[in-house]
């Protein structure tokens, strides 16, 4: 799509930067939370550059909570691991359900769809008594089993499949590829964009999951940091300035993955010749 | 038989094969974590159960279906839910599409424009659900925003007649990002060739746009849609916190998931609770059947 | 279609991606399994769970538990935290059998673990020289059922009258209020709206419209929350009486707030705020004003009369102990050690509530303290924030529709009648 709207460039660019600042102000505004004391937060002015700015709250985090970093590890090593074995196991199914031809590829569909409509609230509970059963609370398999595949986005790959070029793997069967290898070597590498929406979803999916390791885990050393900084927030008071300091030091490795992956998006890629 | 037919059936036979490798680790792990759960809950939904201290099934069949019947509550959840439904996903949908045909075109800053965009979807909901009270505080933001051009001001958090749309701006502004990337991913297969066709065909941007781009959108929609749909649906957490887990002023924020949760954990009603959920599920697949008719997905073979 | 350009597009990248990937994977998945088996040497290990109201009472907890495993070396103790869903997560651990050997246990939700079996009863272990006496005696019902005990009250807080004394002063009022009747009076006097917009920019008190503060307004005029059999009973004409003053003074006078209409999240932060003069508060709010607005000049009263009686409610929590524990022994030393006159004289200081223990609130002079004095006398006449099993249904129902009332959309008296019924039916099912 080149120029779509030529004329109409600058009201585009309004538009966006307006869209941009609503979404920018709320982020700014926890940011510069982050800097405030806790009195300052509750007086209730809506100033953006704090009156006294202060370190304390980021301090403060990682001294008072000396298992923060242990925690940021947990959390880091779970959501790794779960984005890639989602990224394997998502893409395969979803493409043996757009692509390939198998008795009951209708019905799985469906029941895929209809556990995606189950809330999470309910099946906490069995779920819980099954781990339970195989020995997996407090332990990293725990968070991570359960998880490795995940229904919506076996869902979104594929709807992405079926839009693929049958072309490319017809040429690639002629050229006595199989299934699999086809799979490998061809349609995956081809579909980057929806990979790399795909990473982003579940990286950030698995590092803000907070029902899930909040019943499976119960070793503080085993939290991820969404249980762990639960713990900022009292029972009758909340401390915003805590809170706020640790979900940027949160925030800020989902963004950056997003960012990374981003450049998928802008890349491109095609699938037909004339542009290489 | 011919040596072809021979052929052919060996190849579906292989073909068949390998679909069902592709879907061994999905079949396992759903089986298990999702189906298995699922099962349960189905079977418990028709029974009275104790789970805590002295575990008790006791059969009771059909009571608990029976029981929503009489339950206003289940309606005025459900017409709440509905209506949060349908306003939301339609809306989100589209700015989600417009936000992702802006990115996609090629102007200077998109980039940064991306990463500003989906702010909101990588900011802990702790955080977004202050800084929305925050914003919606009768001296917040947005009221004085809204008396800065003469609008009249609300009651965001207090009033329950606009708190359910405050919650439905939050859901949408949170949300739309997160489809936006979709939308992004799936911009990029539109093969540029059919566009380079249209062109020379003297296509116009916007006739692009109807005949190329947005047919091309439309399994990526469909999932988009899906998913919109069952995310509303599953509303609970704004209404939690909004509510303070009683879905009030009067049921204004009743939605079916915090009734669901009530019933499960404030008053250990599994049974009940599970049977309400099967309820759900019932409508969300009806709803999720018609919408596929409409979108009128191609099958397979 | 030419397939050199696949190819080429495939050299760089998927073969190595994958395997670069799996074996990072693996690495990984083995790395962490390793991470698990590490630590198995510790000679008992018991779990004790709660939440914490904050980080310096945690460390005076941390202090306490450090102390305690000092006096007994072969006892270690796990804490845990949890400040979100605390109940679902232990009534689900419950479930599952691997819910903690102590934790904390709120008074309004005792009755239905009592009930079910789940919780170890304590008689047996207490000995004489425990002083179980020394418990105010209130809070030892709350955790008694058929004669046994099940927990032990490890602090409390009753609520009390809040007021801003700079504003009372401003408004010319000595003396906070004594009866109801004053206290309409009075917030009618502290409502100012000094630039006239009709929005007052500072109400005279603030008022959480939730059953746990307003239970006692319900029993001022001898109304009842429940009946005998569990089931809900508030919306006769005595129990609506006291609630109607509130939807008075919030709709008729508009001399009082929700924390939402002034734009607070809760009445604390509004009283802190200076946009309300008065709020009816527990300990808890005490450390928080003083540590957040310490420019605020405030003072603590008893709740004012109603209906020429003391009311007011009173919270408390207790430590329980899991029937399924493995190590019951230890855990009860833990119990014992954290509720001994010691244990709690070292971490009852933080102020955040009032201890159990009436020889403890004596030592630490509570009763004496000018701001505390109002809270510890309250233990005497206050309302346990506790029923039936059922009182979680019918609270939900209870805040649902008296809300509803408060801001006009209903009469009081119906609003009431459609909470009971709805509470009433659910009740009736779940039997």
């Amino acid at each position: 799509m080149k120029k779509p709207f030529h004329g109409s460039i600058k009201v585009l660019y309004i538009g966006l930067i307006l869209y941009g600042i609503i979404t920018f102000i709320p982020f700014i505004w926890a940011l510069s939370a982050s800097f405030k004391s806790l009195a300052e937060i509750s007086s209730g002015g809506s100033n953006f550059i704090p009156n006294s700015f202060t370190f304390d709250n980021y301090k403060q985090i990682f001294l008072q909570e000396p298992r923060f970093g242990r925690w940021l590890f947990n959390s880091a090593i779970v959501a790794l691991i779960v984005t890639f074995f989602n990224l394997l196991f998502n893409s395969m199914a979803g493409y043996a359900l757009a692509r390939v031809r198998f008795p009951g590829n209708q019905f799985l569909f469906f029941l895929i769809l209809a556990v995606l409509v189950v809330p999470a609230q309910i099946t906490l509970l069995p779920k819980f008594l099954i781990l339970k059963s195989l020995g997996w609370l407090n332990s990293y398999q725990g968070l991570i089993v359960p998880t490795v595949v995940n229904a919506t986005f076996i869902f979104m790959m594929r709807q992405f499949f079926l839009n693929f070029p049958k072309e490319l793997e017809e040429a690639a069967a002629l050229d006595g590829l199989n299934r699999f290898e086809t799979f490998f070597q061809v349609v995956l590498p081809l579909a980057k964009p929806a990979l790399a929406a795909q990473t982003i979803f579940i990286f950030m999916g698995s590092w803000n999951e907070f029902l899930l390791p909040l019943v499976v885990m119960s070793d503080p050393d085993m939290f991820t940091l969404p249980i762990g900084l639960n713990a900022f927030k009292g029972q009758y008071i909340t401390y915003w300035n805590y809170i706020m300091a640790a979900s940027m030091v949160f925030t800020l490795p989902a963004l950056a993955i997003y960012a990374f992956f981003n450049r998928y998006f802008i890349q491109g890629v095609t699938f037909t010749g004339g542009k290489s | 038989m011919t040596l072809k037919s021979e052929f052919l059936k060996r190849r579906n036979i292989q073909e068949a094969l390998s679909g069902y490798l592709f879907m061994t680790p999905t079949l396992i792990v759903l089986g298990i974590f999702l189906v298995l759960p699922v099962l349960y809950a189905i079977v418990l939904a028709f029974h009275s159960v104790n789970l805590l201290g002295e575990v008790s099934y006791r059969f009771t069949g059909l009571k608990n279906f029976m029981r929503i019947q009489g339950d206003e509550r289940v309606a005025i959840a459900l017409k709440n839910t509905m209506q949060y439904v349908a306003i939301v996903v339609p809306i989100q949908t589209l700015l989600a599409l417009g936000l992702a045909l802006a990115l996609n075109a090629k102007i200077k800053g998109r980039s940064l424009f991306r990463v500003a965009f989906f702010l909101p979807t990588v900011t802990s909901s702790a955080v977004l659900t202050l800084i929305f009270m925050w914003i919606y505080n009768s001296n917040g933001l947005l009221n004085n925003v809204l008396s800065f051009f003469s609008l009249p001001t609300y009651n965001w958090l207090g009033d329950p007649e606009v708190a359910l749309r405050g919650i439905m701006i939050m859901n949408i502004w949170a949300t739309a990002p997160l489809f936006m990337v979709i939308y992004l991913a799936a911009l990029q297969d539109v093969p540029e060739s059919l566009y380079e066709a249209a062109s020379i065909d003297g296509a116009t941007g916007w006739g692009k746009f109807w005949c190329i781009t947005l047919p091309f959108l439309r399994p990526v929609t469909f999932f988009i849609v899906v998913m919109g749909i069952i995310g509303t649906f599953q509303l609970f957490d704004q209404s939690y916190i909004f509510s303070n887990g009683s879905g009030g002023p009067n049921n204004a924020t009743l939605t079916i998931v915090l009734l669901i949760y009530q019933y499960a954990f404030k008053n250990l009603d599994m049974g009940y609770a599970l049977a309400l959920t099967l309820v759900l599920a019932l409508v969300i697949m009806t709803v999720t059947i018609i919408q596929r008719q409409f979108f009128g997905e191609e099958r397979l073979d | 279609m030419d397939l050199p350009l696949w190819r080429s597009q495939v050299r760089f990248g998927m073969k190595n991606w994958v395997s670069r990937w799996t074996c990072f994977g693996l690495f990984l998945l083995l790395f962490s399994c390793q991470l698990k088996s590490r630590n198995a040497n510790a000679p008992i290990e018991i779990t004790l769970s709660g939440w914490q109201s904050n980080p310096n009472e945690s460390k005076l907890l941390a202090s306490v538990i450090n102390d305690f495993e000092i006096k007994h070396p072969n006892i270690k103790v796990k804490r845990e935290v949890i400040n979100s869903q605390y109940m679902d997560v232990i009534k689900t651990r419950l479930i599952g059998d691997v819910a903690p050997d102590v934790f904390y246990l709120e008074a309004f939700e005792a009755p239905m673990l009592m009930k079910s079996g789940v919780l170890e009863p304590l008689n047996a272990y207490i000995t004489p020289s425990y002083d179980l006496a020394d418990f105010e005696p209130s809070l030892l019902t709350a955790f008694q059922q058929n004669g046994k005990l099940y927990g032990v009250p490890k602090d409390f807080s009753t609520l009390a009258l809040f007021y801003n004394t700079t504003a009372f002063q401003n408004a010319k009022l000595a003396q906070p209020p004594k009866t109801w009747a004053e206290l309409t009076q009075h917030a009618k006097q502290l409502t100012v709206d000094t630039n006239r917009d009709g929005k007052p920019d500072r109400y005279g008190m603030g008022i959480a419209p939730e059953l746990p503060r307003q239970l006692f307004m319900i029993q001022a005029f001898g109304g009842r929350l429940t009946d005998h059999n569990n089931y809900a009973s508030f919306a006769t004409p005595n129990a609506v009486k006291g609630l109607q003053l509130l939807v008075d003074q919030y709709r008729r006078d508009r001399t009082v707030a929700q924390p939402s209409d002034v734009g607070a999240n809760s009445n604390s932060e509004a009283f802190g705020q200076g946009k309300i003069a008065m709020a009816i508060e527990g300990a808890w709010a005490i450390p928080y004003l003083k540590e957040t607005f310490p420019d605020l000049k405030f003072a603590i009263a008893e709740v004012p009369t109603l209906n020429g009686k003391k009311g007011t409610m009173a919270f408390t929590v207790a430590y329980v102990m899991n029937r399924q524990s493995k190590h019951k022994d230890a855990a009860w030393k833990l119990i014992e050690f954290l509720t001994s006159k010691d244990g709690m004289k070292s971490w009852a200081t933080e102020g955040l509530a009032l201890p159990s223990r009436q020889s403890v609130a004596a030592a630490l002079k509570y009763d004496r303290d000018p701001l505390y004095a109002p809270l510890a006398t309250g233990a005497t006449y206050a309302t346990i924030w506790q029923s039936g099993e059922t009182l979680p249904t019918v609270m939900t129902s209870f805040d649902n529709q008296f809300i509803s009332a408060l801001l006009g959309q209903q009469p009081l008296k119906d609003a009431m009648k459609k909470a009971q019924d709805t509470a009433n039916r659910e009740i009736y099912w779940s039997n």
